[in-house]
């Protein structure tokens, strides 16, 4: 196999990178990031064997134990206010070597960035359940009255200090937001008043789990319940190889509020159907069921061919959460017979080309403004309110700009209404050039617009503009006469609706009496002008400049 | 231009054979510059006149030389300045300028002469008169009557700094092939007289120079992406796409992920990826059948699938945001092609698109997505993968390979790369999957139709067209416009982006190679024959070799000495000086350390004929019996003397049969000696000296053993002992030399 979902040896390095380096094989393997089952060696190594044929997917099952000795976590109604959800589990006669403790700890720590979404989705808590007691009590109370010795601590800390604490711990600080400012944190207790943690910040010391650990009690507790219970099949499937009893977990009882009663870990298996011939058609192959079965099978996912021949029943295990609709199935078939062995074929589709008519005009304006003898710039979209107001003496509440929320730097804080600020940039990044430098921009500038659907627009415009030891006026308006020429609006002598003229307007970006509104068909365009000093020094510039900036769009 | 001057040049040269550009400026009372300039512009006609550069020696007076012609001679000053009683010697010396050469002359010109009396001395006239001949001879000179001044006297006054030599040149004119003294232009173009008249018939042309560049045509340019944007516009089109109309760089959440089946808890919705707008913040419209399954087929699944399970909300499908790629535009046209009634479809389009990431040099906050979309009943993964070779054929792309991916909305997701032959390895191109069901139902398209779709940056292969490392070189207002106006034309067929340039790449490395082996190849020919020579050189041993070595009294070789005294032991050396007329005296400590008697070997005999002339600071070698060039530089004849003992067995000095090794070493430093010692300024010389001064503190030799290096150092020490003074390491070293070779 070349390349399967387990195997991803990479050879992008190059030849000559790998030169004098280590002959001993590397395999650098990307994981999906829906396949938690391989966030650790365990579920890789089992993968791997399983692909390879060496080892048959496990069968995980949960065990409830003799009555009355099943460990419960109830839920308080307080709890509903900050984190809804908890799930547990048990996993008994443990033994860890010291590359599965540390392992042990790794994937919680991977879960926790991955799916958990940095703790906020979901927390997890492992500990030694010999040194506690249950009925275990999944509690939310102010941080105040919490109180208890965490994780790696000799004393005692309120949860008010804990947050002080840990305000300045490189790892921990970044999942204090999480419940900060909730008047109450989440809390579990066990029977004797034991502090077995604080989700999603911190774990209690008392109940930590050692190398010598044998009983291992998981909770989760959670925003999204659908998630927790991922993470706890993933860490109930991948450890439970350690224990005594291969791959069995012990049941935990969750009581929630209401009273009612759910076990877990679930470690559901479903059943899939897939129809063998719509499997092939999807990928493109034309594999009989069986071969198809065990394709799926080296995945893990174990499957035999239905009585008809036609179908193969897929059973997906509770390490594969990723599986939630025919279609990963039929990728999952594809990865084990190896992309690269698909037979290529080309879709009888039959369809006529076409562009986008906006699209086409602005090409053709392109090209006609370059032929015109001024060279192409291309700018960003994103800019500083800066850009837009103040340096064209504009107020930028009164311009309808789009503005970012969260914005990394200045550059980013709005979407730029027009196209002048890049062009002067441009002009001013290249004061090296020999003059005149003539300059053009055919692009979309980004404008609030109540009709629109998403309250805002894009607007396709041309903007052009010259840079001289005068400002040339005329070379722009030149190309405004050429523009218009090409589009076939002719000149309005006497300023009436039909055709193009320009009109004296006043704009702050522009020297008084130097600047007109540039008109069409009575409706104003565009506008045109020598900029003002001010904004050609607020550039950072030096020479005079003219420039046109329309809106080319009611000429589509 | 064709001045006057130019005419008379050519009327002059009519009536006579030749001229000097000197002569004629005096002839025409003109600066001698205008006149060359005349001739220039001559030139510039083609073969009026032959010009033959000439170089005149003239002798001027000097400053001083002035004012004796105009005074006396310095000796005659102080003759005039001894009344006929005489004086005492103190108050002569008083207040006369030059006046102790002038003493010392008058002394020895038997003027004046000096008789003790008491603590002084009186001097007193011993002639009655004197005929001041140094005042006549430079009066001579002033007026230009040379002859009158013969050439010793003339050196004699130079030495006495009165005379400078100074050299003018001119240029000797004589009738050229097509001499005419009708100075007519040749023209350096047609023009439209020319043409209407028919003059252009009896004009003459002046060639083009081919060689020039042309002038730049002035003409406005596209920008090098936006032209690899049209490459593959036309690419899509020729496959038969449509292109979406993607001007909307707003979009909300609901058809930028939603819609796309993207959970809202996914990574990619988070503020580090995504730029969300504060105005206007949120989307309201929505088609609400559809966005009901949207949120039935996350929170509860649907159409066969599980869903995500969780708690969809509408408030985050709201927000609006910078569409983070050009996918919210196709599942916007994949919603309405289901509306409108499905039919088999291909889009495409190539816009910006924003993600709020971490900048490096080839990331920006936006860029443009190239996206194909197909949409048809019973697409395969085949499908996908055989569209991905014909598109990717079309980039001159043709080997692919395909890696699984994750993304939400495609399964199954493929990662796209291709085999870049020059950099040796798989780079990624793009993305691609076949849209998931979860995506595609709810929008109402037919069951079986299955919609495939990839993706890829336009600003990747447009830098790797390019040879760009940073985008920001291609990108942005930060762009060379220099890089806009050169860029080619974009084939990416062609000439293009990743195979054939991987072609040119390698056939120039191929070509290097080979270079470098027929390099190797000769050197080891050389190696071979060199080997020969070795023997051709024993057998011409056997014959005498002879050379002459013009030195320079000022920069005497002393290295000659010490390297011929070495030779003595193994050839029959023999030395001799002799003084060319253009040195007057050669001092006799310098006379007596080239006499060395020599000649204690036996066989046969290195005759070494040093010839002492004013050459400057690089003696000459000049080989009589090979007569095979000139060698130049103590440093090389002492490179050539080396290795004549190195022909001989223990040639006790060893430099190149050492081994490479040690022979680069010595190399080494005769190029520091030769450079910075020999050629060097007083700075650059002064700099060196404590460096060299500081290796000897600690070796014996500038070597690892003794060598040519340290004698030439030494030789050159010799030369200039003030460099001996600025450490007292080095005098140190400089004597033990000095022992070692000598006694």
């Amino acid at each position: 196999m070349k390349t399967t979902e387990k195997q991803m040896i990479t050879n992008e390095q190059g030849a000559e990178q790998s030169a004098g380096a280590s002959e001993d094989v590397i395999y650098r393997i990307e994981v999906p990031a829906n396949r938690y089952d391989l966030l650790c060696l365990e579920g890789l190594v089992l993968g791997l064997l399983v692909f390879q044929g060496k080892l048959s997917p496990p069968r995980y099952k949960a065990v409830t134990p003799e009555k009355g000795s099943v460990q419960k976590l109830v839920l308080t109604p307080a709890t509903q206010l900050i984190r809804p959800h908890a799930v547990a589990a048990v996993l008994r006669n443990i033994t860890f070597s010291q590359e599965s403790y540390k392992s042990f700890i790794d994937l919680q720590d991977k879960l926790h960035q991955n799916i958990c979404r940095k703790r906020s989705l979901v927390a997890i808590g492992t500990h030694d359940l010999d040194t506690i007691v249950g009925p275990f009590t999944y509690d939310a109370k102010p941080p105040g009255d919490i109180k208890f010795q965490p994780l790696n601590q000799d004393k005692e800390y309120t949860a008010t200090e804990l947050m002080d604490l840990y305000s300045t711990h490189a790892q921990l600080k970044q999942y204090l937001h999480i419940i900060k400012d909730s008047p109450v944190y989440p809390i579990i207790y066990d029977k004797n008043g034991v502090v077995l943690s604080m989700p999603p910040i911190i774990n209690g010391n008392h109940s930590r789990i050692t190398l010598n650990t044998r009983n291992v009690f998981i909770e989760c507790t959670a925003l999204d319940l659908t998630k927790a219970k991922i993470v706890l099949d993933t860490l109930v499937c991948t450890f439970s190889q350690y224990c005594a009893d291969k791959y069995t977990a012990e049941c935990c009882e969750v009581v929630l509020p209401d009273g009612n009663v759910t076990r877990y870990p679930e470690l559901a298996y479903r059943e899939e159907v897939v129809s063998v011939q719509k499997t092939n058609r999807y990928i493109g192959i034309s594999e009989p069921a069986d071969k198809i079965a065990k394709l799926l099978t080296k995945m893990c996912l174990k499957s035999e061919v239905a009585n008809s021949k036609e179908e193969v029943i897929v059973e997906v295990p509770p390490s594969r959460h990723d599986v939630i609709h025919a279609c990963d199935i039929y990728e999952d078939v594809a990865v084990a017979f190896g992309y690269n062995n698909i037979k290529k074929t080309f879709p009888k589709t039959s369809t006529i080309g076409a562009q986008f008519p906006l699209n086409k005009l602005s090409d053709q304006l392109r090209e006609q403004i370059a032929q015109a003898g001024f060279t192409e710039a291309l700018t960003f979209c994103l800019c500083s309110r800066d850009d837009i107001a103040t340096k064209l003496g504009k107020d930028i509440k009164a311009l309808p700009a789009v503005h970012i929320s969260n914005p990394k730097t200045l550059e980013f804080q709005v979407a730029r209404t027009t196209l002048v600020p890049g062009l002067l940039k441009t002009l001013a990044a290249n004061k090296n050039m020999p003059l005149p430098l003539k300059l053009f921009e055919v692009s979309d500038v980004v404008l609030l617009d109540k009709e629109a659907e998403v309250g805002a627009r894009n607007e396709r415009r041309v903007c052009a503009l010259n840079c001289n030891k005068t400002p040339g006026f005329e070379i722009i308006h030149g190309l405004l006469d050429r523009l218009m020429q090409l589009l076939e609006v002719p000149r309005s002598s006497n300023k009436d609706g039909i055709g193009y003229y320009l009109k004296a307007v006043d704009d702050p970006a522009y020297f008084p009496q130097r600047c007109a509104e540039v008109v069409a068909s009575g409706q104003v365009i565009g506008i045109m002008g020598v900029l003002h000093p001010d904004v050609i020094t607020k550039f950072d510039l030096t020479h005079p400049v003219a420039c046109l900036e329309i809106n080319i769009e009611p000429f589509v | 231009m064709v001045t006057g001057l130019n005419v008379r040049v050519l009327q002059y040269l009519d009536e006579h054979e030749a001229v000097d550009t000197l002569h004629l400026a005096e002839l025409f009372r003109v600066e001698h510059q205008k006149v060359v300039g005349a001739v220039k512009s001559l030139q510039s006609l083609g073969d009026l006149v032959n010009v033959e550069p000439l170089i005149h020696k003239k002798w001027e007076l000097t400053d001083e030389g002035r004012a004796v012609a105009e005074n006396g001679s310095h000796e005659a000053v102080v003759y005039n300045a001894v009344p006929s009683q005489g004086i005492l010697q103190s108050e002569l010396t008083n207040g006369l300028p030059n006046i102790k050469v002038g003493f010392s002359k008058a002394m020895s010109c038997g003027w004046i002469k000096v008789t003790r009396q008491g603590n002084d001395m009186l001097v007193t006239r011993k002639v009655a008169t004197i005929t001041d001949t140094v005042q006549e001879h430079l009066r001579h000179i002033q007026a230009g009557n040379m002859s009158q001044v013969d050439e010793e006297q003339k050196q004699e006054y130079r030495k006495r700094k009165l005379l400078q030599e100074v050299i003018i040149k001119s240029y000797l004119l004589s009738k050229g092939k097509d001499f005419s003294t009708s100075v007519e232009k040749a023209e350096s173009d047609l023009t439209v007289e020319m043409i209407t008249s028919g003059s252009w018939r009896e004009k003459k042309f002046k060639p083009y120079n081919l060689d020039a560049l042309g002038v730049a045509p002035a003409c406005g340019h596209l920008h090098p992406l936006l032209r690899v944007r049209a490459e593959f516009h036309q690419i899509f089109l020729e496959m038969g796409f449509t292109e979406m109309p993607t001007n909307n760089y707003i979009e909300n959440s609901f058809w930028n992920f939603d819609a796309l089946f993207q959970p809202q808890q996914h990574p990619a919705r988070d503020a580090h990826d995504t730029f969300f707008i504060s105005n206007p913040r949120s989307s309201s419209r929505f088609p609400p059948e559809y966005l009901q399954k949207v949120k039935q087929v996350h929170s509860k699944g649907g159409y066969k699938s599980q869903g995500y399970g969780y708690d969809w909300k509408i408030e985050e499908a709201e927000k609006n945001v910078l569409r983070t790629h050009t996918t919210a535009v196709s599942a916007r046209m994949l919603y309405l092609l289901a509306r409108e009634g499905f039919k088999p479809s291909k889009y495409f389009s190539i816009d910006r698109v924003f993600r709020n990431e971490t900048l490096d040099a080839t990331h920006l906050a936006e860029f443009h997505q190239v996206e194909g979309v197909i949409a048809d009943y019973n697409l395969t993964l085949g499908d996908l993968i055989g569209t991905l070779y014909e598109f990717f054929s079309k980039l001159g792309i043709t080997k692919l390979q395909f890696k699984p991916a994750y993304n939400p909305y495609t399964e199954p997701s493929m990662e796209v790369f291709c085999y870049h032959a020059g950099l040796q390895k798989w780079i990624e191109v793009g993305n691609s999957g076949v849209f998931r069901p979860e995506m595609l139902l709810p929008m109402g398209l037919p069951e079986d139709v299955n919609v495939i779709a990839w993706g890829l940056s336009l600003e990747r292969p447009t830098m790797i067209k390019y040879g760009l490392n940073n985008i920001r070189d291609l990108v942005g207002p930060k762009v060379n416009l220099q890089m806009v106006y050169d860029s080619p034309i974009c084939r990416l067929d062609k000439n293009g982006t990743l195979q054939t340039d991987v072609q040119m790449m390698e056939q120039r490395w191929n070509a290097i190679i080979s270079q470098l082996e027929a390099l190797h190849a000769e050197l080891q020919e050389l190696q071979i024959s060199s080997a020969g020579t070795e023997n051709v050189f024993q057998e011409a041993d056997d014959k005498n070799i002879e050379f002459v070595i013009l030195s320079d009294p000022h920069y005497p070789p002393y290295s000659v000495v010490i390297l011929s005294k070495l030779l003595a032991g193994r050839y029959r050396t023999e030395i001799s000086t002799h003084v060319h007329s253009s040195v007057s005296v050669i001092s006799s400590d310098l006379q007596s350390f080239f006499n060395v008697p020599l000649d204690s070997g036996t066989g046969s005999y290195v005759k070494i004929k040093l010839i002492w002339k004013n050459v400057g600071k690089d003696p000459l070698l000049i080989q009589c019996p090979i007569s095979n060039g000139t060698i130049a530089g103590e440093v090389n004849i002492a490179r050539y003397l080396n290795r004549l003992l190195e022909q001989r067995p223990d040639p006790v000095l060893v430099y190149e049969s050492k081994g490479e090794v040690f022979g680069g070493q010595v190399d080494t430093w005769l190029d520091c000696i030769y450079k910075s010692v020999i050629h060097g300024s007083n700075e650059v010389c002064s700099g060196i000296i404590p460096a060299l001064s500081a290796v000897l503190s600690k070796q014996d030799w500038l070597a690892p053993s003794m060598s040519i290096a340290d004698i030439c150092f030494w030789s050159s020490l010799k030369q200039n002992p003030h460099l001996l003074n600025s450490t007292y390491g080095l005098k140190k070293w400089f004597e033990k030399c000095q022992h070692v070779w000598f006694t």
